[in-house]
C-alpha cells in the first residue's frame, strides 16, 4: 500500500459529494420556493433568475424540488446500499469462514438464483402485482443487492484465511472473534468501500430509470425519479424540466464514481517497466 | 583459444527514487567477462545484484535511476547507460540472454512451449519456419529431455519447476546469446531439481561455448558453477577473482563473514541424559486433502523434553503439513497427537487453546506471520491478550523483557514490521511465541528466507534460548547444512512417512535410506 | 472435463426449476384473486356476469387447479411452461408465447447491435487506454469512461432524440423496427454499457503487463507488438465471463431504451403491460428472462472452459520424461 499524494479524480469525487449534500441537506438556505407549491401562471417556464431550473407543468419550481427531493432519493439510496453491505458482508463472511458445509453451498445456490433475476425483471413484477411505489422498489433492492458484496467478501475470506497471519494467530490462540477482527476484516474493508461506491452510483442509476418509466416514486412527492416520470410527457416540448433530476442525478453518480476510482487507484496502484 | 572479452562494464551508478528519496543502489561496478567464462555474481538480498542484471538488459523499473555507467558487448556494441533512448533490441535476445528465477511465471501460461520458441526464433529470423522444431527438439536434447516433442505440445502448468527452468534456459539460449544472465535460476527449485538444473546448465555452457554470468546467494552452488568470483556487499564490489583463490584466501572481511556463516558447526552438545518421558508423541497420524491424496500416511514418532529434532524433506514430502497438524491448526484424519499423554485432537475451543498454547510456531515468511498494523511490543503482548493473561502492565514488561532477549533494541521496539528487517520480524515472531512458555517450538522453515549471515544470528539465537528456556524444538527444513548445526536427532521425510530418524551424526556421516543417500547427494559441499 | 460440462449443466437445471418456484411463489403470493388476476378486474370489463366470462372463470379455474394443493398448481405450472403455455393478454386477448415470438426479433437486433458496439469500442479503446497508460489520451478515455458510467440511459436517449429527431430531423419518430432506426438506439445501449468493458480491458491488460513472462519476452528481444499479443491473449480470456454479466444489464438497458425510441421489442411490450396489468404477460416475460439469463450463463461457463487451456486439460507430464 503505497500511499503518495491522493490522486486527483479521488478530490474531485469527494469534492462534488460534499456540495450536493450541502445542497440537498441545506435546502430552505438556498431556496425559497415550497417544493409542493403551485404557480399555474409560470408553468413550464424556462430557466430564470427567479427559477434557477424552471418550473414544470404544475408550475412548481423545479430548483427547491430538486433540492427537497434529493432527501427522499439520497437519504433512501443510501441507506438501502448500507443494509445490503451490512447483510452481504455478514453472509460473505460466515459463508467464507465456514466454506464447504451445507450453509455454504446452500446460500451459493440462493445467489445463483438470485442472479437469474435481472434488477429490471423483478422490479417489474414486483411493481406490477404489489403496486408501483418507491418502497416497493427499496424492497426489490433489499433482496438482490446484498449479492456482490457477499460474493466479494467471501473471495477475500477464502484467501486470507489460508495466510501466515492467519495460522500464526491461531497458534497464538486467537478464537475466530480475535480473527475475525484483527486479521479477516482489516483486509475486507477497503475493496467493500471501493465497490460500495460503485454499487451506489448503480443503485440511483437504476431505481431513477425505473421510476423515469413510472415504476418507482410516484408524484406529487418530489424525488428525482418521479420528476423525471412527470416532465418526461413534455419533453420535447420544455426539455428544462428533466434539467433538474437528471444534472443532480449524473453529478452524485459521477462523483461517486470519481470516488471509487480514486479510491482505488490511491491504494492499489500498477508499476511497470516501460517497453 | 584466444581469451576475449565478451562483456566488460564500466562505472556502474544506479539508484531507486523511493517516496520522496534517493536510496544509492549500486556504487561504481566494474568488471569484465571473458568468452566462454562463468562469473558468479554473490551477495545476500540488497546487495545490487539483480540490479546489475536488470540494468545491462534495460529491465529497470520506472523508479531507477541510472546515473553512469558504460557497457561494452561482443567487442563493438558500445551503449552508454545514461541514455534515454537506448536500442535494447539490439542486445536483448541475441547478445544477451536472461534467465529468471521463477520459471513457471516466466512462460506465458496461454502458449505452448512450442509457439514460446517458434515466436522467439521467427521475430529474430534465425534460421527458416521449418527449423524451428528440430532446433528446439536439439537443445531441449542437450538439457535432459529424452521426449522433447511432448514438451513442446505442453503448455507451462503441465511441468514441473525444474522442467520450466530447463525449458527458459533452452528457450534463452536458441537465440544464440554471448552472454547468458542466470538470475538466482534455482532459488525457487528444491534441492534434487536445483542439482539436476545446475549441472546441465553447466554441460550446456560448456557445450555451446557461452560466457555465463551466474548470479546467486548460495556460496556453495558459486563455489559449484563459477571459475571467477564476484562478491558483493551493498553495491559495493567487495572481492573479484579466481573461485578457488578467493573461497580459500578470502582477502574481504565480509567474504570471510559469509564464509564462516555458511560453515557452521555444531557448538550445542546433545544433553545429557534425555529425559525419557516424550513431551510430544505423534500415533499413527494420517492426513488427506481428499481420498486420493494423502499427504501423511501413518507417521509415528516422540519429541523428548529439551530435545531438538529436525525433520528433512523435499518439498511436497509433507513436512509443513505436519508441523502444522502438531500445532493444532490443522485437522487430521485419523490418529492421536499427545502432548505430555494427553491426546490434543479432539479437543475443541477455550480447553484446546489452553492446552495447545504450549506448543508454538514460528514460520518462513517472518513479516507475514505478523500484522504490519502493530508495534513490535503490541505484537509481542498479542498471545497474552487472547488468552486474557496478567494485566495491561505485566504483560508489558513481559513483552519488553523477552524483546530485549532476541536482540531488539528499545528503538525498534515501537515500529511496526513494514520498518523493519525480515531478521528482525522473526525474532519478533520468536519472542511473542516464547510469552506463553511453551515447551515445544516448531519452526517451519524459520530460517530458509533469511540471508545467509543472519540465518546464523537466529539460529544461534535459538540455541541460546533453548538453553535458557528448556524447550524442545522441531526444526522443518530442507538444509542439511542447518540441521547440521542444530539438531541432536535428525528424521527424514518421504512422501508423507519417515524413511529414517536416528542421531544427526548418523543419519548425515551414512544415511541407511536410499532416498537419504540422494538428499546427502544434492548438498554442495565447500 | 466432461464431467464438470454435466455438473454445470445440472446446476443449471436445478438453477432454473429454483427460480420459476420463486417466481410462482412472488405471483401467489401478490394480492387478490388469482383468477381476477389473470382476467383482469371486473369492475373493468363490461363483460361480467355473461356466460363467456364465467365459462372463462371455470376454464381458468380448471386449468389453475385451484382446488389442489400448492404443489400440484405448481408442478401444473411448471408443466404448461415447457411446453410454452404462457397464458392469454388481458388487453388484447391474444397468447402470450406468441406476441413475445412476435416481438423477440427487433430485441435480439437491437441487442446484438448494441453488444457489437460495447465489444468494439470497449476492446480498441481499452487496449489505447493501456498502451498509453498514465498518458493525455488514456486520461481522456477515463474520463469519457466515467462520464457515460454516470448519465442514465435513458437521459442520454432522451438528448440524441432531441437533437436528431426533433431538431434535425434525420431520425424517424415511429413504432417500426428497421434497420434505419436501429443505430440510434444502439448507439445509445452501446455508449452506455462500453465503459464498463473498457475499464475492464485496461485493468486486465496492465496486470498482465507486470507479470514475469512479460518481462521474460522483453528480455528475449521482443518486439512491443509481439508483448502486446502475450499480454492481449491474457488479458482477454476473462473478459468472456464480464460479457456475461454485461447482458444482464442489456436486459435492464434495453427495456428502458425501448421505451423511449417505440422500439417494438418485448422490453417495451413489457413495460407497457405492467402499466397496464396484463398479468400473464408479464409472468410470461419474467420466465422468458430468467432462462435465457440462466442459459447465457451456463454457455459462456461452458465457452471460458473451451478456451483456458488450464481447465481443459489438468494432466501434468510425467516426472519419467526428465533424465534423472
Amino acid at each position: 500500500m503505497s500511499k503518495g499524494k491522493p490522486p486527483l479524480n479521488l478530490i474531485a469525487g469527494i469534492v462534488i459529494i460534499s456540495v450536493i449534500c450541502v445542497l440537498v441537506m441545506g435546502a430552505p438556505v438556498f431556496t425559497h420556493y415550497n417544493p409542493l407549491e403551485q404557480y399555474p401562471e409560470e408553468r413550464l417556464s424556462t430557466l430564470s433568475k427567479a427559477h434557477l431550473l424552471g418550473t414544470d407543468r404544475f408550475g412548481r419550481d423545479i430548483f427547491s424540488r430538486t433540492l427537497y427531493g434529493g432527501r427522499t432519493t439520497l437519504a433512501s439510496s443510501f441507506l438501502a446500499l448500507v443494509c445490503s453491505l451490512v447483510l452481504g458482508l455478514l453472509i460473505g463472511l460466515t459463508t467464507g469462514m465456514f466454506s464447504g458445509t451445507i450453509f455454504d453451498i446452500i446460500v451459493m445456490r440462493i445467489v445463483d438464483v438470485l442472479m437469474a433475476f435481472p434488477f429490471m425483471v423483478l422490479a417489474m413484477i414486483i411493481t406490477a402485482l404489489f403496486g408501483t411505489s418507491l418502497m416497493h422498489l427499496l424492497f426489490v433492492v433489499a433482496i438482490i443487492w446484498w449479492v456482490p458484496f457477499a460474493r466479494l467478501t467471501r473471495s477475500i475470506v477464502l484467501q486470507v484465511k489460508n495466510e501466515t497471519s492467519v495460522a500464526a494467530a491461531k497458534v497464538l490462540g486467537a478464537n475466530t472473534r480475535a480473527i475475525i477482527f484483527r486479521e479477516l476484516l482489516p483486509k475486507v474493508i477497503t475493496p467493500i468501500l471501493i465497490l460500495a461506491t460503485f454499487e451506489l452510483g448503480t443503485l440511483i442509476l437504476s431505481i431513477s430509470a425505473l421510476s423515469f418509466l413510472g415504476l418507482g416514486a410516484q408524484p406529487p412527492n418530489p424525488e428525482w425519479g418521479s420528476m423525471l416520470a412527470d416532465g418526461r410527457a413534455h419533453f420535447f416540448q420544455a426539455p428544462h424540466v428533466l434539467l433538474g433530476p437528471a444534472l443532480f442525478i449524473v453529478l452524485t453518480v459521477l462523483g461517486l464514481n470519481f470516488m471509487g476510482e480514486g479510491l482505488r487507484d490511491y491504494l492499489d496502484p500498477y508499476e511497470i517497466i516501460k517497453l | 583459444m584466444e581469451d576475449k572479452t565478451i562483456l566488460h562494464l564500466q562505472d556502474l551508478c544506479v539508484s531507486y527514487v523511493q517516496t520522496g528519496h534517493e536510496v544509492s543502489v549500486l556504487k561504481n561496478i566494474s568488471f569484465s567477462l571473458k568468452e566462454g567464462e562463468v562469473l558468479s555474481l554473490l551477495g545476500e538480498s540488497g546487495s545490487g545484484k539483480s540490479t546489475i542484471a536488470k540494468t545491462i538488459t534495460g529491465l529497470l523499473p520506472p523508479s531507477a535511476r541510472i546515473k553512469s555507467g558504460a557497457l561494452t558487448v561482443a567487442g563493438h556494441l558500445r551503449v552508454n547507460l545514461t541514455q534515454r533512448a537506448i536500442l535494447w533490441n539490439k542486445i536483448r535476445g541475441t547478445v544477451l540472454g536472461m534467465v529468471f528465477q521463477d520459471a513457471q511465471l516466466a512462460l506465458n501460461p496461454l502458449f505452448t512451449i512450442k509457439e514460446h520458441f517458434r515466436e522467439a526464433l521467427i521475430t529474430h529470423k534465425i534460421g527458416r519456419a521449418s527449423d524451428v522444431l528440430p532446433t528446439a527438439a536439439n537443445l531441449l536434447k542437450l538439457l535432459g529431455f529424452t521426449e522433447p516433442g511432448k514438451v513442446l505440445s505442453s503448455y507451462p502448468f503441465q511441468l514441473s519447476g525444474g522442467m520450466c527452468q530447463r525449458v527458459c534456459i533452452a528457450l534463452t539460449l536458441c537465440l544464440r546469446p554471448s552472454v547468458l544472465i542466470a538470475d538466482e535460476p534455482t532459488s525457487a527449485l528444491d534441492a534434487t531439481s536445483q542439482k539436476e538444473v545446475i549441472s546441465l546448465l553447466k554441460n550446456v555452457q560448456r557445450e555451446l561455448g557461452v560466457a555465463m554470468l551466474f548470479i546467486t546467494h548460495d556460496i556453495a552452488v558459486a563455489n559449484a558453477v563459477s571459475n571467477r568470483v564476484m562478491v558483493l556487499n551493498e553495491g559495493n564490489i567487495e572481492e573479484v577473482g579466481e573461485t578457488q583463490d578467493v573461497f580459500s584466501r578470502p582477502a574481504a572481511e565480509y567474504t570471510q563473514k559469509l564464509l564462516a556463516a555458511h560453515s557452521i558447526r555444531t557448538t550445542v552438545s546433545a544433553p545429557q541424559g534425555l529425559d525419557a518421558k516424550p513431551v510430544i508423541d505423534v500415533v499413527d497420524l494420517n492426513k488427506a486433502y481428499s481420498k486420493n491424496n494423502s499427504v501423511i500416511k501413518d507417521l509415528c514418532f516422540s519429541i523428548s523434553e529439551k530435545e531438538i529434532i529436525g525433520v528433512l524433506g523435499p518439498s511436497g514430502c509433507g513436512k509443513s503439513t505436519l508441523a502444522k497438524c502438531i500445532a493444532g491448526i490443522e485437522p487430521i484424519n485419523s490418529g492421536e497427537i499427545l502432548y505430555r499423554g494427553k491426546n490434543l485432537v479432539h479437543l475443541r475451543g477455550r480447553m484446546k487453546r489452553e492446552l495447545c498454547r504450549h506448543i508454538q510456531m514460528i514460520f518462513q515468511d517472518a513479516r507475514a506471520s505478523l500484522n504490519p498494523r502493530y508495534t513490535a511490543i503490541q505484537l509481542v503482548q498479542e498471545p497474552l491478550n487472547y488468552l486474557n493473561i496478567g494485566n495491561k502492565k505485566s504483560r508489558k514488561n513481559k513483552a519488553s523483557t523477552l524483546l530485549k532477549q532476541v536482540g531488539i533494541d528499545d528503538a525498534a521496539k515501537f515500529r511496526r514490521p513494514p520498518q523493519l528487517s525480515t531478521g528482525q520480524c522473526q525474532r519478533i515472531a520468536i519472542a511473542r511465541a516464547l510469552t506463553l512458555d511453551p515447551k515445544v517450538l516448531i519452526c517451519d522453515e524459520a530460517v530458509s528466507a533469511l540471508d545467509v549471515c543472519v540465518q546464523t544470528q537466529i539460529l544461534e539465537l535459538l540455541v541460546h534460548l533453548h538453553m535458557e528456556y528448556g524447550f524442545a524444538i522441531l526444526m522443518i527444513s530442507h538444509d542439511i547444512r542447518v540441521l547440521r548445526y542444530l539438531c541432536h536427532r535428525i528424521a527424514v521425510m518421504q512422501c508423507g512417512a519417515f524413511c529414517e530418524i536416528d542421531s544427526t551424526d548418523a543419519v548425515l556421516s551414512s544415511g541407511k535410506s536410499p532416498h537419504t543417500k540422494r538428499l546427502l547427494e544434492c548438498v554442495y559441499e565447500m | 472435463m466432461c464431467k464438470t460440462v454435466f455438473r454445470r449443466l445440472i446446476g443449471a437445471v436445478i438453477t432454473l426449476f429454483c427460480a420459476t418456484l420463486v417466481l410462482f411463489i412472488i405471483i401467489r403470493l401478490a394480492p387478490g384473486d388469482p383468477i381476477e388476476i389473470m382476467l383482469g378486474r371486473p369492475g373493468d370489463l363490461a363483460i361480467k356476469n355473461t356466460p363467456a366470462y364465467e365459462a372463462r372463470v371455470a376454464e381458468l379455474h380448471a386449468q389453475l387447479g385451484l382446488d389442489q394443493d400448492m404443489l400440484t398448481q405448481y408442478g401444473q405450472w411448471l408443466k404448461r411452461l415447457v411446453s410454452l403455455e404462457l397464458g392469454t393478454s388481458i388487453h388484447t386477448g391474444r397468447e402470450v408465447s406468441i406476441e413475445i415470438a412476435e416481438r423477440i426479433p427487433a430485441t435480439l437486433m437491437l441487442s446484438l447491435a448494441a453488444i457489437l458496439i460495447q465489444l468494439v469500442s470497449g476492446v480498441v479503446f481499452g487496449i489505447i487506454s493501456a498502451i498509453r497508460a498514465g498518458k493525455i489520451l488514456d486520461h481522456v478515455i477515463r474520463l469519457f469512461c466515467v462520464f457515460f458510467a454516470s448519465v442514465p440511459a435513458f437521459v442520454i436517449g432522451l438528448v440524441l432524440l432531441m437533437f436528431f429527431a426533433v431538431t434535425y430531423h434525420i431520425y424517424e419518430i415511429s413504432g417500426d423496427a428497421n434497420i434505419y432506426r436501429l443505430w440510434l438506439p444502439a448507439i445509445t445501449l452501446g455508449l452506455v454499457s462500453a465503459p464498463q468493458l473498457i475499464r475492464m480491458v485496461r485493468a486486465n491488460i496492465l496486470s498482465e503487463l507486470g507479470q514475469t513472462y512479460i518481462v521474460s519476452a522483453i528480455s528475449r528481444g521482443l518486439p512491443k507488438k509481439q508483448i502486446m499479443r502475450h499480454a492481449l491473449k491474457n488479458a482477454m480470456l476473462p473478459i468472456v465471463t464480464m460479457m456475461a454479466l454485461s447482458f444482464t444489464n442489456l436486459i435492464a438497458g434495453s427495456v428502458v431504451i425501448e421505451s423511449i425510441f417505440s422500439w417494438p421489442g418485448i422490453g417495451n411490450y413489457a413495460m407497457n403491460s405492467v402499466l397496464l396489468h396484463d398479468y400473464p404477460v408479464i409472468q410470461g416475460y419474467a420466465v422468458i428472462m430468467v432462462s435465457v439469463v440462466i442459459m447465457a450463463n451456463l454457455l459462456v461457463e461452458l465457452l471460458y472452459m473451451l478456451i483456458d487451456p488450464r481447465l481443459r486439460n489438468r494432466s501434468r507430464l510425467e516426472r519419467g520424461l526428465e533424465n534423472e
